[in-house]
Parts: structure tokens; sequence; C-alpha cells
């Protein structure tokens, strides 16, 4: 779209042949002897130590699920185990150089990657350093069990014991874990060493770590981006657009030359040729090799390489290569397959089913930890007494913990008997945050030149004047009052960035975002691609980084692109985290009309639905301003719902005019914009404008004057006003253009007849669009609600009007029969 | 030849565009391609470029002004040629796009299986079952707040319901109650018109009501012949659907044989006694008051005051308690036009005799009026009931549970017994006790038949204790 880059028809259809180079497939091969140059002593031992540390915590806790006890001591362990036995060289060799700068975000089998960084990363830190993270750390409670288990021991020793037992206390879902127990096996985290969020959905990781790159980028961060992903998660369409996302071209072509260069970011696929059982070697994958994926991914061919996870040192030294390419060369991101094998199954239900007792032998022979220390023996940097004396103190080590992960005085679970509300405050954040970070916001030119900011002022800011409509070339409209409050806060917090498809050049495909690729550098607004499970699952990493972002999906309709993005990421993090994560994103998404069946519908049900979600949808420029305002000043993830019906609309209700200045619609208050006494007509979306068009036809007609209510918020939602109204009017009726069936109205209409069940005069009634396809545009008024629905409605169901026939059928056998056939 | 300057159609939807900036002024001679002036809609801004080389000779529309598309709003052309066929007032009406309301009107095409319109029937409320009404919640608490009988509602809600709006229009026309006849009023299974203030319905009109229709049944005989069988052809009979006070009755008197085991003694006594005082009575003063006291007043004494020594005939039994009462709380069987009544004569032990009498005629009365209260028909502890009047001479009455013990009192007759030379006749009255036999056993139920026996017979002695 960038008018700087041509597109050339001679060039591009020329004759040629596209060249790749030869990808490197383990040609580490250096002794020990050599590698001394390298490697104390001690380093060598060291990495001996951290791969047994993860081999005994995992043996552990196979013993555990297997037999239910550990060293005889019984515990019962009902949650998942995905263990990462016989994958420690790998673990150890990726976070040898790592600082904690440095991020790994992982996948369900995270274990070893956990207990690798972290001892990592304790290694790197001084003593003084050590003790404040582990104090401050939920108040030093985690800290406190395992000082008050080892008073005399070192800072370091500590250190190691608070690691293991913060993880594993997480596991057991014990409120000193790392997550207060919130997050478990597969969730488990601790940012101070630069370990981020682990998922449990394969390839969760990739999206959300390609943000968290992005974040470093664009604020200027230092580190490097871990997205650790298994060999499966090849097979996952978020993964592949992320791929893309991070090494998309504009990075080194269009970028300012500070930010050029690719997304500084690994994807390290530990290859252990399994997704679950299907082996993705000869079975489910065509790539034979995983490296050879990358070449189609970028000119760099992302740097790829196959490295032998089996030999710790191999990968070490893959990683003191690509970090150099990341940090010196600017040119990630980059791609390593480090070949690995689980001796344990994919979880210790699984009966290998799928592999020879023969296969599993081999490897096991070539045991990573066994190799490794046959290799320091042969080579004289220690004896074999060294190595026993290692492993004994690591096992002495892992029992302490243990026994103190499954005490319950200890190690207590959180008492929700006593704080029923435990969980449900940790849901939303609910913080106030103007701005990220007090450094100067990147922007082209003064606020005040930008030309549309010029071009607004030339607008009347409201809808009606005198009484009469505001033509819409003239008057602010909705688009506009969403287009002030971005800008503003573009001024105001440095570390807002939005991207989206066509945001940049184009303005956005509805022209919100116009006269924004005049203020904002690339770096802060840029175009993506259409992969809305990358621009949804990058905006999630972004905002758990300490980043505000505004992520657009352009239609409604393409949220299920971004499914698991939305409903398992987005959502979830702020409590899977303790609520130690914060989650400030604004998802733009804009419900269509007119363009059929898969650009047309308003799923404000769907992330109703979800726990964690806050969900918007102003109708009128005051409110999507005001609402956008709030949005933006909040650190919980806001699904912010537009509809192209109206972006051309002048504000018809605050005849004050829209404010130019800053002001707040506090999410979750309905708002009253028709005041009424005989019904009660509450809407979610631009059905609002239709529902007034009806209270006009019940007040012309039959003298009954109607009170509408627009939700504005879906989630949350103080009910009060709205049951105010229904004991006024004893009657309500809900309207929106989601379709009936599972409509979030059903919910509302349901909590009122709870609520306000004594004061009804007929049960709330709900209009939705039809439960089928959404057809061409002219068959709207067969699908969508109309005003005449609403009428016809009221006098069937609620309030017989005189003289009135309906025109659509509400009747008891019609509604039978719809929710009979499902139609 | 000069021609005009038309302001584009950036898009279908697009209506009107807004001039930012003419780049040439009136005047200006201009070549193809020169850029004349820039405009924008709502989501993009434009420039357009001359598409004929000549002098602007007019601009209709200045900068910043909105102008609908497809019009001219400028002319080029040579010095001196005419324009006037472009400007706008002398261009075609209805350029101006039909603006169509978001979402697009929304046509009334009736559909073929279009809802018959409800409510439109003025039929009474319709009952689901005995006593129950459909009506909105709503309609229901401004019901009972206005006490307006909702049987007189037309119903004009969907399917029959009564709504708000049908009991604010019974508030203003339609049947009220008073609240003295309300609680009876309730259980009719009729309504009734109602002749008290403002229309309501009053104690009166129920007792009327109860007379009125349903009473008289005419069996015609069947065609009767001399002899043989004789079978009428037509069996003839009339459904009469029960009263509820009717239901009431019947379901707990076969509730009461069911739940209890019942045992009934009978003794006479000599009531030469009582009908002697009750002579002495209504011989007496006027001014006393006390004519007015009858046999069976002088019975319902005799029987509060021996009751006090049974405590287990004072009772209530549950199944696994006897709660036995300090005082005794007499009900008194009423028969009444709507069936059968039972007043409770409250802490009768405590009255004397005239006051008992007053209560008990006032009690009776208003049981027959259908105008006691509620809380008058409830709380006894022991029952009498009467037909002694009717010439009963015995009968088993039917416990009122959760009591323990039910008095019948049966009509005088006269008996004989052996008197010094040959037989003496004196008046008789027997008395039916009817008792919870798991409760009390017969043996003490005898005690208090034969200590009632002794008070009657010997009434001014009862009255000096």
């Amino acid at each position: 779209m960038p008018k700087s880059q041509f597109v050339s028809p001679e060039e591009v259809r020329q004759k040629d042949f596209i060249k790749f180079q030869d990808i490197p497939v383990n040609q580490y091969n250096k002794t020990i002897k050599e590698e001394k140059a390298n490697y104390s002593k001690e380093d060598f031992l060291r990495i001996y130590r951290d791969m047994v540390y993860i081999r005994e915590f995992e043996t552990m806790l196979n013993l555990i699920k297997t037999t239910g006890a550990y060293n005889e001591v019984e515990y019962n362990y009902p949650g998942p185990a995905h263990l990462s036995i016989g994958q420690e060289a790998s673990a150890v060799g990726q976070a040898y150089l790592l600082g904690v700068e440095d991020y790994i975000f992982g996948s369900h089998r995270n274990h070893g990657e956990i207990i690798a960084k972290g001892l990592s990363a304790i290694h790197k830190l001084s003593e003084d350093e050590l003790l404040e993270i582990m104090k401050e750390y939920w108040g030093g409670s985690t800290f406190a069990v395992v000082e008050k288990a080892n008073p005399n021991a070192s800072v370091k020793e500590l250190a190691v014991d608070f690691l293991l037992y913060g993880a594993l206390a997480e596991i057991f879902g014990r409120v000193t874990g790392f997550n207060l127990g919130m997050g478990g096996s597969m969730h488990a985290f601790f940012l101070p060493f630069g370990i981020y969020p682990n998922n449990a959905i394969v390839g969760g990781s990739g999206p959300i770590a390609t943000g968290a790159a992005l974040f470093k980028k664009a604020n200027r961060k230092k580190g490097v981006v871990i997205a650790n992903l298994g060999d499966g998660s090849m097979g996952c369409g978020p993964v592949w657009e992320s791929l893309n996302f991070a090494a998309m071209e504009q990075y080194r072509e269009l970028w300012d030359d500070e930010f050029k260069g690719g997304l500084p970011i690994i994807f390290n696929f530990f290859n252990n040729f399994y997704g679950m059982g299907g082996q993705t070697f000869g079975e489910t994958m065509g790539y034979r090799e995983l490296a050879r994926v990358a070449a189609g991914v970028a000119v760099n061919q992302m740097h790829a390489e196959r490295v032998d996870g089996y030999d710790p040192l191999a990968v070490i030294d893959a990683y003191r290569r690509k970090l150099s390419v990341i940090t010196e060369q600017k040119d990630g991101p980059v791609f390593l397959d480090v070949i690995t094998y689980r001796f344990s199954g994919h979880s210790p239900s699984d009966a290998s089913s799928y592999r020879t007792k023969e296969e599993l032998d081999a490897w096991m022979a070539a045991d990573p930890i066994v190799g490794y220390r046959q290799k320091l023996v042969d080579a004289k940097i220690a004896d074999e007494a060294a190595f026993a004396e290692i492993d004994e103190k690591i096992k002495a080590t892992m029992f302490k913990i243990y026994k103190l992960a499954i005490d319950p005085e200890i190690s207590p679970r959180a008492d929700l008997d006593k704080n029923p509300d435990f969980i449900g405050d940790m849901m939303f954040s609910n913080a106030k945050v103007e701005k990220f970070d007090d450094r100067p916001c990147d922007v082209l030119i003064p606020k005040e030149e930008n030309p549309r900011i010029q071009q607004i002022q030339k607008k009347v800011r409201v809808g009606v004047e005198d009484g009469k409509p505001v033509s819409k070339a003239r008057a602010l409209q909705l688009r506009d009052a969403l287009f002030e409050a971005i800008l503003n806060k573009f001024y105001t917090d440095p570390t807002l960035i939005a991207y989206g498809e066509d945001n940049r050049d184009w303005g956005g495909a509805f022209a919100v975002y116009r006269g924004l690729t005049e203020s904002l550098p690339y770096h802060r607004f840029f175009n993506a691609p259409i992969s809305e499970a990358a621009i949804a699952g990058s905006a999630v990493g972004y905002g758990l980084c300490g980043g505000r972002v505004i992520a657009e999906l352009m239609y409604c309709d393409f949220l299920g692109r971004a499914g698991d993005e939305v409903f398992n990421q987005m959502s979830k993090w702020q409590s899977m985290s303790g609520g130690l994560l914060k989650m400030p994103v604004v998802l733009r998404v804009s419900v269509g009309s007119k363009y059929g069946a898969q650009h047309s519908q308003d799923w404000t049900s769907l992330c109703a639905h979800i726990p964690g979600l806050k969900v918007v949808f102003p109708v009128t420029p005051y409110d999507a301003k005001g609402l956008m305002n709030a949005a933006l000043s909040g650190t919980d993830p806001v699904v912010f719902f537009e509809s192209q019906r109206i972006y051309d609309i002048g504000e018809m209700f605050h005849l004050e005019g829209v404010p130019e200045g800053y002001y707040e619609v506090p999410i979750g208050e309905p708002d009253i914009k028709k005041q009424g006494k005989d019904i009660t007509i509450l809407t979610v979306g631009a059905t609002l404008y239709r529902a007034l068009d009806a209270a006009k036809i019940l007040e012309e007609k039959w003298g009954l004057s109607a009170e509408v209510i627009d939700a504005r918020t879906i989630v949350p939602f103080n009910y009060e006003k709205v049951l105010e109204s229904v004991k006024k009017t004893g009657r309500i009726l809900l309207s929106s253009d989601a379709c009936e069936r599972g409509s979030h109205l059903k919910d509302m209409a349901q909590t009122i007849s709870e609520l306000a069940f004594d004061y009804l005069d007929a049960p709330p009634v709900v209009v939705g669009a039809r439960n089928w396809i959404t057809p061409a545009h002219e068959y709207e008024k067969y699908f969508f609600p109309q005003p005449e629905w609403i009428i016809d409605a009221i006098h069937e169901k609620i309030l017989p009007l005189d003289g009135h026939t309906a025109a659509t059928n509400w009747t008891r056998n019609e509604q039978l029969r719809r929710q009979k056939y499902g139609v | 030849m000069a021609t005009p300057i038309i302001m584009p159609r950036q898009g279908i939807s697009v209506e009107t565009c807004i001039i930012t900036e003419w780049h040439k002024k009136k005047g200006d001679r201009v070549e193809v391609g020169d850029v004349l002036f820039s405009y924008e809609t709502d989501k993009a801004s434009f420039e357009e470029e001359a598409k004929e080389a000549g002098v602007l000779l007019e601009i209709f529309f200045e900068a910043d002004q909105e102008v609908p598309v497809l019009i001219p709003i400028g002319v080029i052309g040579e010095p001196g040629e005419d324009i006037t066929p472009f400007l706008p007032e002398n261009m075609a009406q209805g350029q101006a796009a039909d603006a169509a309301a978001p979402g697009g009107a929304g046509g009334a095409d009736p559909a073929a299986d279009a809802g018959a319109a409800a409510g439109a029937g003025a039929s009474p409320a319709q009952v689901l079952s005995a006593g129950e009404i459909k009506i909105s919640p709503r309609a229901r608490n401004l019901a009972k707040k206005h006490h307006v009988d909702l049987r007189s509602a037309v119903p004009t809600g969907p399917e029959g319901r009564i709504i708000e709006r049908d009991v604010h229009k019974l508030v203003e026309t339609g049947p009220k109650v008073t609240a003295a006849a309300e609680a009876e009023y309730a259980v009719l299974d009729r309504p009734v018109a109602g002749t008290g203030i403002g229309g309501r319905v009053t104690t009166e009109d129920l007792q009327k009501a109860a007379a009125g229709p349903g009473a008289a049944v005419d069996f015609a005989p069947g065609g009767a012949t001399a002899e043989g069988p004789q079978i009428p052809a037509v069996i003839e009979y009339q459904d009469q659907p029960l009263s509820n006070i009717r239901k009431l009755i019947a379901k707990a008197m076969h509730q009461s044989l069911v739940n209890s085991a019942q045992l009934t003694l009978n003794a006479s006594f000599d009531a030469t006694a009582i009908l002697e005082y009750r002579k002495q009575l209504k011989a007496g003063q006027e001014g006393l008051g006390l004519e007015n006291i009858t046999i069976n007043d002088l019975i319902l004494f005799a029987v509060a005051r021996t009751l006090v020594s049974y405590p287990a005939l004072n009772a209530h039994f549950f199944d696994d308690t006897l709660r036995v009462f300090k005082n005794v709380h007499l009900g008194i069987a009423v028969d009444t036009d709507r069936g059968l009544m039972v007043p409770t004569l409250f802490d009768a032990n405590l009255k004397s005799l005239n006051q008992l009498a007053k209560q008990a005629k006032r009690l009776i009365s208003q049981a027959k009026a259908g105008s006691i209260s509620p809380d008058e028909l409830q709380g006894g502890t022991f029952t009498v009931t009467n037909l002694g009047t009717l010439g009963i001479e015995s009968f088993t009455p039917i416990l009122n549970p959760p009591q323990t013990g039910i008095l019948g009192v049966c009509a005088i007759e006269y008996k004989v017994r052996p008197a010094e030379s040959g037989y003496a006749h004196y008046p008789a009255m027997t008395l039916s006790l009817t008792i919870d036999h798991r409760a009390v056993d017969g043996a003490p139920a005898a005690q208090f038949l034969q200590e009632l026996k002794q008070n009657l017979e010997n009434f001014p002695l009862l009255l000096a204790k």
C-alpha cells in the first residue's frame, strides 16, 4: 500500500529462479577441549547440574502421577503433567546465555524451560538483586516458606529453592505458588527471571511472543524474546501467522532507521518429533525437516538451523550466534529447529502406542545427561564422584521442596470459603493508568497540526441544530469522535501503538484512522498482514509486557479467525497470572451490514460469554469518544464494538455537543436515551435508532411513551437503571442486531425477570435478528430487527395495541416452530 | 462551448461532498489536467482535475460548502458564453439523493401467517384451575392494593392474561369488595354485583348471592306407567359445581376421618335443672337482659367449665405432640347458607354465663351473615355441635382436627325411670362425644361425660363454683 514502494510489472514478470541458501543441520562439531576457551570448569558443571535439576523435578512429578508418591511420601496430584524427561539439554542450552531482560514464552511442556531459565537468571543476578526480587514477590510470602525451611542457606541456594518451590507450589495449585496457584502446570511463569507466560494451547505462545518482541522493538527495550514451541504447533495457523508477522519486510523497508530490522524474536521449536502422538516426522507434516519451513518465510530464511538439542553445548553455540544476529545485525526473526526427544509420554497417561520400544531405547542410549557427563569425565573436567555429589544434593533439595509444597499448612490453597471473591477479584484489574511510560511520545507533527483534527474543527459538534438534523458532511461523526479519543491517547501514552489491516495510509476500512498516518511513525502505527490471530495474539503479548495497544479486526465476523487469541489468551491472562499481569488491550471490531452472511454479524454475545473480557458497543459520537477514552485509560482487555451503519452519524442526544476535551463514559453504565413511562426498550448497538423509530410510532399511534435505554456496555453491566425503568413501566423489550438464539439479550431478559418479577406486566421480550445467515442487503429488512417488528412484538407479547394487526409473526406457535427447527 | 464542472460521486453511498479548496479563481485560464479544486467525503480527500481547457467562468459554490454530488459547481468555457443553463437553480430537481435511513425502512409486507391480534375479546379472566387466574405479577400486586375482584377483570393481555391496565380499568369501573367481605368473597366461585359504596361488594351482597342461583333444581318425574318396571327414558340431573366453601368442608371432613381414630360415646342427662333455670331466666326482670340466654348457652357454659379438668380433651393432637391449652376456646358449629362454619368463642371458661351467651349469639349471627372475621374462624380447642333443635336423638360428630374432642348435643326426649311409686318421666338430653382415640382413651372420655352430666343436672351448683 505505501506509495513509496513500486510494484513494477516489468520486474515482477521477468524470468528468474528463486534461490535458497543451505540450511545448516547439526553442524556443531567442537570437542570439550576446544570449548574450554568458552567455559570454566564451574560452567561445565553448572550445565550438568541444571540438567539434573530438570530431570529430577520431572522424575518426581512422574512418580507422583504414576505411583502416588515420591520417596515414599504420598501425594495425590490429579492435574496435568507434560514432562520433558530427555529434553533437558535443549532447555539448559537455550537458557545458558539469556539474561533476565530476555523473555521466554513456552508451551504446556514448560517445566524444564522454567527451571533452566530460572537457574540461569539466578547465576547472573547478584545476591542483592535476588533478595530484592524474592522479598518483593507477593510480599515475600513465597520466599518466607523456603527461608524458614532453610535458614542457614546462602542467597543463591535460597534462590534455587525459591525457584523450584514457586514452580512446584504453582503446579499443585497452592497460594504460595508463582501465580497464586491460578495458573498451574501449563501456565506457570515468573517475570523477574524473564520467564513469561506458558501456554496450554498448542502454538498459543507464537502470537503472544511475537507481541512481546513488538513491545521490545517499539519501546526500545533491551533483550530478545524466545517463543518456545513444539514441532506439533507447526500445524497451527496462528504460528504461521506469527512467523510472517515477525518477518514482515516493512520493518526493514519502511520503519524509521532506528527501528529497522525484523522483530527481536527467536522461534525456537523443541522438535521432539511428536505432537502428542501424531508423528510430525513422516506422518502429520510435510516439511520432513522442520527448519525447511523458515526458508519460505523470509528472504534471509530466518537464519534457520537445525541444532542437536541432545548436546547442551551445541545449543549454546547456536544461541551465541543467533542472539548476535538479532542484537548486532538487527536481522531477526530467527528460526531454530532444536531436535530433542522425550522419554516420558505426552503425559503420564500416555501408553506410547505410537512408538516402538526400540526407538525409545535408542534415544535413551543417547541420554543427553549421561552423554554430557561422560564427555566431561573423558576430558577430565571432573571425576565421577563430583557428579555423584551433584546428583545427591539435587535429590535432597527436591525432596525438601516436595515436602514443603504438599504441606497444607505451609503451602495452603486459597480459602474460598472465607474469601469467596478470591478469583472474582482477579478477573479484571480495573485500574486507571493514563500512560505506561513517562517518556515523550514519538509523533511526527504537533497534535493541532493533524489534518484530520483541522478538518474536524470545522464541523458542528451536534447532530441536531434548532430541531433540524445537521447534514452528515457538516456534523462531527461517530468516526471523528473515535479518532479524537485515539489521537489524544497517542499524544499522551508513549507506549500506545495501533495496527490492523489497512490501518496506515488507507486510514482503516471505515476511515476512523484517517489522518493518523500523518501524525505517527511506523513503529506506532502500521499495517498488519491479514492475520487476525497474529493481530489479536500479538496485542496480548504487547499488553502483558506493559504496553497499551489498539488492535483492529476490521469486521466482527473475523473474530472467529482470532478465536483462541481473544477467548483463551486476551481474556484469561490477568486472572491466570494471579493478578500479576495487566491487559491494556483495546480490540476494535466493526459490525457490518449490507455485505452478507460473513460480514454482517454482531458477536457481542460470544465475547460476553467469555469471562475476563469487557465488551462495549457505543452508538453515539458522545458515547464512542467517552468509552474509547475509558477503554484507553484502563488496564483490562476491552472488545470495542462499532457499527458500520452509523460511523457517519452525528450526536443526537448530547445536545451540548461532543466535548472537544477529554472526558470518559464509564464502562458498564447504560444510558437512557429517551425518557418514557409505558414501556422500556433496551438496545445493544445500532438497533437503538430503530427502537427510537418504534418509540415514535407508539407515541403517535397509541399515545404510549417508551423509555429507550442504550446498553452501551455489555460486560460489565449495571442493571440498576434498567430495573428502575422496569419498575416504572412494568414492561420491557430488548433488541439488538445479534441473532436471537443465544443472544446476550436473552441473558439480560432472564436477569430482569428475576430481579423485577413482581413489577412485570409481561415477560421481557427479545427482538433479535433471525437465526439465519445474513442475507443480501435487499433482504435485510426480513433479517434485522425493524421498528415494525418491535411494534408487533409489543402487540403480541406485551401489550395488545388497539386496532393493530401484526405484519410479522410473534405467536406462540411460530416461536415453538422456529425453536423446533432451529431457525 | 461552455462545460459544467460536476461534483463527482466518489462511491455509491456518497450523497454530498465538501469543497475544501478552489485551486483556480474565477477568470483563471485552465488547461486539461489542472487541479481545479479539492473536496472531501467523510472518508477521504480528493482532487478534481479540469477535463476541458478554457476559462473558469463561474464558481457556484465556495470552499467549505457542502454540495450534493453530480451537480455543476462551476463552468469552464470562453468569455461571453452563456452559463445560465448550468446555474444550480436551473438544474433538474431531485438531484439530492434520497436519504435512506440507516438500516433501511422496514416495509411491512403482510406475512401470510400473520399472528391473530390478541386480547380483543372481552371474555372473563381465564381460570387455569380453581382459584388460579392468569395474571401478570404487576397486575396481581395492583389488584391486591385496591381490593378489586379479579374475576371481574376483562383480560386484554396476550393469551388472555390480565395485565396492569385491566386492573386499572377495574379500579375505575369494576366491582370492589369491602374489607369485611373480602375473605369470604375470595373463596366464592362467581362474581357478585356490589351494592355498597362505589359499587363495592358487601357482606349483604354475599348473603343474597348465596341464597340465589343454583339453589332450586327441579327434577321432573319420568313418565309413570301403571305397571311393570318403570324406567324413565331420560335420567334427568343437573351438575352443580361445588362452591369453594363446600369443597373445603368436603376436604376437611374427609381428612378428619382418614387421619384420626374417632370414637363416639353417648350418654343422656336429666335436663330438668337446666330447663328450670332457663325458665327462671326468661321470667327474670327485663332490665337484666338475661332472657335471651338459651339452653345451648347453658350447655356451652357447662362444657367450658368442665373441660378445664380434662386437658387431653382441650388439646390439639399432632403426630408426636399433644398441645394442651390453658383456657378453653370453644368452637361452635353453625349451620349457614353457605355450609358449616365453626366460629370460636375464646376463653370460654373465663366468661360469666351472660358474657358467654352474648358472645355466642354474636358469633352465630355473624357466621350466618358471612361477616365473621377469619380470625374468629380458627383457634378452637374443642367444638360443640347442636343438632337437637332439629330433633336428632343421637349422632356421631366428626372431629375438627387437630382438636381431640367434639360434643354433639341432641334433642330433648322424655324418658322414664323408677320412682317411689311406679315410674316417673323426665326430660332427657343425649350428649354424643367423639374423641380422637389417639389422644384420649375411652375411660377418661367417659369420665368427662359423667362430670359434664353431673354439672348439667346440678346447674345452679356449677354456677356457684
